[in-house]
């Protein structure tokens, strides 16, 4: 299993336009939107200025572009073309597929996270204190895991042309209601009553209480760890139905 | 998973008893398709057998089954007499399909490399490179073979340990002439050692000359399973063929007992018969005057194209 993991993350290091991208592309947007809000007060609802705000949402969501999109397509696709039947005879579990592209995912994402750090650092002067900084890295990271799964399942339920709308749905619809792109607090109260309870809502609340320079709420953590629960629990269930199927 | 069935390193370990594959009774539909109805067959250790049939036969399907990759709708697949998954997680068996895919965005020798670690009695890397001859190719990218080029790598795959069954789905499909000696050269070596050999094919020839059995299967049911000497004295042996001055003359031989088809174009008559000798006796006991007399030897390929046809033609 572990020549399978090992094999998964130098595919995704190799594919290098997939990495600049996922690299690249939180921290444009991180500049885009705290660039053109100068305002000094903080984000409503939080007691975080705005650019230590958009750093945690958008280092989140950089995560969470990578492993979702680069999953769900990379499986979907490979189950077409017949590689995951090849992996079938082989003496692997099935847990060793989906941990071996999950591992492969986390490998995008750490230096996703940590590029928008670095811009936001830089480029917006965003300060915080050391120990906050690899806490934060390390606290987005694993995080994303939860989406590595979300993935995972979803290129099991979906196939050929039906993925990527699938994806962007699940991706835009979590993003945005989440409140990655702005702070749940300016929504509607039924909708943030929605928004709380979605992963990428206590995803993100991770990365702001730790920018908080507190721990994370034990709700944010528990809603988490159940959903990669269901996610991972879906993702096998769907591998065991289509080993049936497909 | 049970990994205490593993039996020896290498070679034929099932007890005689023991068959290789065994299907009960299986049948296996999507939707209205009946893909397989009612197989029951038995593979014994050591045998090479051919699976025959036009697409559409249910070739895929049966090997699917016997890989579970599929599960059957009802009757019941064994493998060493375990379930397939088991004897695959044994390390029992090794596969080349037709719709297996490779790993992409990485080398020949990675991929190989990751199969070989994945076996639970794996030969070394090298050896299985040049066993499947790509060797040279090794260090290419998987995306940037050629289809010949890939099936060497599917059959490096599929022999990357020490498997006591080998599956092979069309195997020499995109390989010319002289790949495909080299294949089936290298496959007798896999037979000779004691392995079970079981591959589908729409080439006859490489079932005549390669396999000791030969199964024949037909909208999903078995239709003759025997030596490709059997099946093609089964079809009707030989062909009788003559002309005569008035083919209307040949109208009483389609009473002969022996004859599997008889077709008249022209001033030519054309015969399948069991017996050859038989046939050519009747014809001149009936005052026939034949001219241009030949009896040949019907191939394989007439042979199964005859036991399909007829069995059309009773099923119509």
């Amino acid at each position: 299993m572990n020549a399978l993991i090992r094999l998964e993350v130098l595919r995704t290091l190799r594919n290098k336009k997939f990495m600049f991208f996922s690299v690249v592309y939180p921290s444009v947007i991180y500049l885009l939107i705290s660039g053109t809000q100068s305002g000094a007060g903080n984000v409503p609802g939080t007691d975080l200025p705005l650019q230590a705000f958009f750093m945690v949402s958008m280092a989140s969501f950089g995560a969470l572009t990578a492993v979702l999109m680069g999953n769900s397509e990379r499986i979907a696709k490979e189950r077409e073309k017949g590689w995951v039947r090849q992996l079938r005879l082989t003496a692997l579990p099935g847990r060793g597929y989906v941990l071996a592209k999950i591992a492969g995912a986390a490998v995008v994402t750490l230096p996703c996270i940590v590029v928008v750090f670095v811009v936001a650092a830089v480029a917006q002067h965003v300060r915080l204190e050391t120990w906050q900084w690899p806490v934060l890295t390390l606290v987005i990271w694993a995080g994303s895991l939860v989406f590595a799964a979300l993935g995972v399942a979803i290129g099991y339920l979906a196939s050929g042309d039906a993925v990527r709308p699938l994806t962007m749905i699940v991706y835009f619809g979590l993003s945005i209601l989440g409140g990655l792109w702005m702070p749940a607090a300016t929504f509607p109260r039924w909708l943030q009553n929605i928004s709380e309870w979605l992963p990428t809502h206590a995803y993100a609340a991770l990365g702001q209480a730790v920018e908080t320079g507190g721990a994370p709420a034990a709700r944010d953590v528990a809603l988490l760890c159940a959903y990669f629960l269901l996610f991972a629990g879906g993702a096998a269930w769907l591998y065991r139905k289509d080993a049936v199927k497909a | 998973m049970t990994t205490t069935a593993a039996g020896p390193t290498a070679g034929p370990a099932a007890a005689p008893d023991t068959a290789v594959v065994s299907f009960e009774d299986v049948s296996k539909s999507y939707g209205d398709v009946r893909a397989v109805e009612g197989l029951t067959l038995s593979l014994r250790p050591g045998e090479t057998v051919a699976l025959l049939g036009p697409n559409g036969a249910g070739k895929s399907s049966t090997l699917d089954l016997l890989l579970g990759l599929r599960h059957p709708d009802s009757g019941s697949v064994r493998l060493f007499g375990t379930s397939p998954r088991e004897a695959v997680v044994a390390g029992r068996i090794g596969a080349m399909l037709q719709s297996g895919g490779l790993m992409e965005d990485v080398t020949v020798a990675e991929l190989v490399g990751l199969v070989v670690s994945l076996h639970p009695r794996p030969y070394p890397v090298g050896e299985v490179l040049a066993r499947a001859g790509v060797t040279q190719i090794a260090d290419r990218m998987v995306n940037k073979l050629s289809g010949g080029q890939e099936q060497r790598v599917r059959f490096a795959l599929a022999t990357a340990g020490a498997n006591d069954l080998i599956v092979l789905d069309e195997p020499t499909t995109g390989m010319d002439v002289t790949a495909r000696q080299a294949f089936w050269a290298t496959m007798r070596e896999q037979a000779d050692a004691g392995r079970t050999v079981l591959f589908a094919t729409h080439y006859l020839e490489e079932a005549d000359a390669i396999a000791d059995r030969v199964l024949v299967l037909h909208k999903g049911r078995l239709l003759a399973d025997g030596t490709a000497a059997e099946i093609k004295a089964r079809a009707g042996a030989r062909r009788v063929s003559f002309e005569l001055a008035d083919a209307a003359d040949a109208a009483p031989l389609r009473e002969l007992p022996l004859l599997t088809s008889l077709e008249i174009t022209g001033g030519r008559v054309r015969i399948q018969s069991r017996d050859a000798d038989e046939t050519v006796r009747a014809v001149y006991a009936l005052g026939l005057r034949p001219r241009n007399l030949e009896v040949t030897a019907l191939g394989l390929e007439q042979a199964f194209v005859a036991i399909t046809e007829a069995e059309e033609a009773r099923t119509a």
